[in-house]
């Protein structure tokens, strides 16, 4: 059975369908794409999966699990996490403190035991650290583990971002423009990272990406999204060289 | 009797509410903000018609006048002010800001008037209405609210329909960098929100000073916070919500004070702010507004 | 010298810096007892030791809402207000059955704090839950609630039990032996003096500790998380209502032990001393401080309380002062463009400084 199973979702903002009918199926371990021309509904759609909007139609399935109309919490604990098109650090605290915030649910004391400081909190605290530092090392980010969010450079933001959804320890990994703002180098570098990720942590990853050279570099299946329906489905090779695709991204 | 005379009585405050919620009403919807001293922009328009008419001895309208000019300046001042520098800011800064232009106002006020309160003369000259052979006898003041308020409601749901000024208001109430792509003025809208708001609060002030004739440097504090309680009691950012809800804090107030306790009136007003938050934290007329992702 | 290093590694800036203030506190604490044991002190300064402990922990307790959370609550006076009254109440009733005050006083000055977490935790979950600035108006409410209903409570005990009444003093019925405990408006009378300046050293560093304890911590983290990025926390799974209710119950709780701390240092207590000014003055002092600094507020609580009573001449225009202060604070903390070029000023004023002293620039490595 699939890791993901989508089928027929839709939402309509005030009688406008930004997602009309909407199907796909990701499997276990898959490196996944959602594509397509701006305004197609792929943010949307993220939106939908992660329960920031509820979805008007149709139905998700998360490892068998019915997630449709969930909150976005109790989502995440069903085990979606995901990263932002537009970057959201917790920019006033240190980057290992991002990493430890989604933590949070997976290394559980009470605020009694960490306001009155009984062992169990030196204990739990010393194996978040742990594990957050194992996170930055990931992502090259264990050097500066003290330093503020915000003052990172926009690269580093980005892969603060996904560790911090790593760190509450998901069976999906939703990326939104993980590439949005790099240069060609640090491009190829996430694509190591992200091939790294699934290998590493048996991640499943879907990916929001304008950038054709990651798209086709690592996804290893795509859909491609126009107007807020699904256009095309299929392997990554295949899928790029539809004409209908080529119409959809070149105008016609 | 009794009872009807607290019902007109409470309608008549109620409606005092409701110029000032509109106030509370048109700068949340357009500049997200909660505006904590626009209640004590009543007080400064109390104080300007109390100077103008009694101790210039002006003509009362003409003061009113004066007054509502006055404080239109005072709002785009603060707004300019203090509010501008802050638009990008947390939501947390913007309200301490505003309590602080608040306590300002307060304080000033306190300097130049002094502490102990005025006596303040009525601006409404209009003949008594004696119903059921005299047996109720509505003040002058209390039409003079009841009509006014109903005027301004009427005017300004015209102007925000009617009007490019009031359409540009809509638009950045809905989405204030749509609006800027769309050729909008923000700024410029803002702006005149405020002065809106701020010229309502001068009249707000002489129907309120007209009725309870006492004015001191805190005379509108507890009514600007009752009339924002009016305006989430209606719905925030509606036109219509906040006359309802005026008028229902209002009755509320006047009947809990007659009936219930005297002493507790302010805390009844209150608890109904909570219900409503625990009900319908929308209010009566509101809608709902969500976050972008 | 490499023994040096890895203990400072070892002490995170977080750690260094809460014990940096319980050491500050503590050394204002002993420098007082001995100018006080010697007779150097004035009886105005001695009349505000007890007060300079309360607003602290007033602001300290504060600032975990508003510089933590990120919210804004303008209730503090309500809750120490049931703070005050719960503690004075609960003396006042086993003055007798309790002689010791060392057992009594604690004791009055949890229940005073729960009684107040309790009233957080009530209108927390109705407000929390909603987003923007309705906290802020709804905790105004509940201190104009908290003040009034109290003003206008009348409680008083006699052989046929506890009276209440929410009229006048007469509808309560009392025998003729009977006591009143709360008298309307006037308040209670007759509460024991329990507050000192030690006890309220001691419950200011607890808080303090429990405050920097808190912070960081795994609840800590997650409230700073929802106050940073609300949408971001919620896509880790962060219970944002949860988190939230915890944080404003604490600050509650801690505002009404101040509040007990308060009213047992009092002859008389009245309703109306805790009024909307002094939720204010209290955000004043957290503002002042600075928003999320646990020793500002401190020293803001103290060094403001002070100012007053030393300079007579500013007291008619310490409100003005402080509405401006508040304003000015806002728009130089938050305007990017102002903020950055005070910084830059500032980095070339600090590049200058340490030109001039190269020594001091190479110490501590």
């Amino acid at each position: 059975m699939a890791l993901l199973e989508v089928k027929n979702l839709g939402i309509t903002f005030g009688g406008l369908h930004a997602v009309d009918g909407f199907s796909m199926s990701i499997e276990k371990g898959e490196l996944y794409g959602l594509i397509g021309p701006n305004g197609a509904g792929k943010t949307t759609c993220f939106n939908l999966l992660t329960g920031v909007y509820k979805p008007t139609m149709g139905t998700i399935y998360l490892d068998g699990e019915n997630i449709t109309g969930k909150s976005t919490i109790d989502i995440n604990k069903a085990g979606i996490a995901r990263t932002f098109q537009n970057i959201r650090l917790f920019s006033n605290l240190s980057v290992i403190d991002n990493v430890k915030a989604g933590l949070t649910n997976n290394y559980r004391y009470s605020t009694a035991t960490g306001v009155f400081r009984l062992p169990k909190f030196f204990k739990t605290e010393k194996l978040m650290n742990e594990k957050a530092h194992e996170l930055l090392k990931v992502f090259g980010l264990d050097e500066e583990s003290s330093t503020m969010a915000a003052n990172l450079p926009y690269g580093k933001q980005r892969k603060l971002e996904i560790a911090r959804a790593l760190a509450t320890d998901p069976k999906l990994l939703l990326l939104d423009e993980p590439a949005a703002g790099m240069n060609p180098n640090e491009t190829a570098e996430l694509m190591n990272t992200i091939r790294f990720v699934r290998d590493e942590f048996d991640m499943t990853v879907l990916l929001i990406e304008h950038d054709m050279s990651l798209v086709s570099g690592i996804c290893e299946r795509l859909s491609v999204l126009n107007f807020g329906q699904l256009l095309c489905q299929g392997k990554t090779s295949d899928v790029l060289s539809d004409p209908e695709v080529i119409t959809a991204y070149l105008g016609e | 009797m009794g009872f009807l005379d607290n019902l007109i009585n409470g309608i008549s405050l109620g409606s005092i509410y409701a110029v000032i919620a509109l106030g509370y009403t048109l700068v949340y919807g357009i500049a997200k903000m909660l505006n904590f001293a626009h209640g004590d922009v009543i007080m400064v328009g109390g104080y300007l018609i109390f100077t103008c008419a009694t101790t210039w001895g002006l003509n009362p309208y003409l003061s009113l006048v004066i007054a509502m000019a006055g404080c239109t300046v005072l709002g785009i001042l603060i707004e300019k002010i203090a509010y501008k520098p802050l638009r990008q800011a947390t939501s947390l800064s913007v309200l301490i800001t505003a309590i602080g232009v608040s306590y300002f106002l307060q304080n000033i006020a306190l300097l130049i008037f002094g502490a102990n309160p005025v006596t303040f003369t009525s601006i409404v000259n209009l003949p008594k209405i004696s119903l059921f052979d005299g047996q109720i006898i509505i003040k002058s003041e209390t039409t003079a609210a009841i009509v006014v308020s109903v005027l301004i409601v009427v005017g300004l749901s015209l102007f925000v329909g009617k009007t490019k000024s009031g359409r540009a208001m809509l638009a950045v109430s809905e989405d204030k960098d749509a609006a800027q792509l769309m050729g909008v003025n923000v700024n410029r809208t803002i702006s005149l929100t405020f002065a809106i708001g701020s010229g309502l609060a001068a009249v707000a002030g002489g129907l309120l000073c007209s009725a309870y004739p006492v004015l001191s440097n805190t005379t509108g504090a507890m009514p600007g916070i009752k009339a924002f309680v009016a305006a989430v009691f209606g719905g925030i950012g509606s036109i219509p919500g906040a006359m309802i809800g005026g008028i229902l804090i209002g009755v509320i107030e006047i009947l809990g004070r007659a009936y219930i306790s005297p002493q507790l009136a302010d805390a009844i007003v209150f608890a109904v702010l909570i219900i409503v938050l625990m009900v319908k934290p929308t209010g009566i007329l509101g809608k709902k507004i969500s976050e972008k992702v | 010298m490499k023994g040096q290093i890895d203990l400072k590694r070892k002490i995170s800036p977080a750690t260094r810096g809460s014990f940096i203030t319980y050491g500050m506190v503590t050394a204002a604490f002993i420098v007082t007892q001995i100018l006080v044991s010697t007779g150097r002190v004035s009886n105005m300064f001695q009349g505000l030791l007890v007060p300079f402990c309360v607003y602290s922990i007033a602001a300290v307790s504060l600032n975990l809402t508003v510089g933590i959370l990120g919210e804004l609550s303008l209730g503090q006076a309500g809750f120490m207000c049931v703070g005050a009254y719960t503690g004075a109440i609960f003396s006042l009733m086993t003055k007798d059955a309790i002689t010791s005050a060392w057992v009594r006083f604690p004791l009055a000055l949890l229940i005073g704090g729960l009684a107040a977490a309790i009233f957080g935790v009530l209108i927390g979950i109705p407000v929390l839950r909603l987003r923007g600035d309705y906290l802020a108006i709804v905790t105004l409410a509940f201190g104009e609630i908290i003040k009034n209903v109290f003003a206008a409570l009348y409680i008083g005990t006699d052989s046929r039990g506890v009276h209440v009444s929410l009229t006048s003093q007469g509808d309560l019925g009392l025998e003729p032996d009977g006591k009143m405990i709360i008298n309307g408006a006037l308040g209670i009378s007759g509460a024991p003096k329990d507050s000192t300046f030690v006890i309220g050293f001691v419950v200011l560093l607890l808080t303090l500790i429990v405050m920097y304890n808190f912070i960081n911590s795994r609840t800590g983290r997650a409230v700073m998380s929802i106050r940073d990025n609300r949408i971001a926390a919620e896509s880790i799974g962060l219970n944002i209502t949860k988190y939230k209710l915890i944080t404003f119950g604490l600050t509650a709780f801690l505002g009404g032990v101040a509040g007990s701390l308060f009213s047992h240092n009092l002859a008389v207590l009245q309703a109306s001393k805790f009024d909307y000014n002094l939720s204010i003055l209290i955000l004043v002092f957290v503002v002042l401080g600075g928003i999320g600094s646990m020793r500002g507020s401190v020293i803001a609580a103290v060094v403001l309380t002070l100012l007053p009573e030393v300079l007579r001449s500013i007291n008619n225009y310490r409100m003005l002062i402080y509405s401006v202060v508040l304003i000015v604070m806002m728009i130089f903390t938050s305007n990017a463009t102002i903020r950055g070029f005070f910084a830059a000023n500032f980095a070339k004023l600090k590049g200058v400084i340490i030109k001039n002293k190269p020594d001091t620039a190479k110490e501590g490595v």
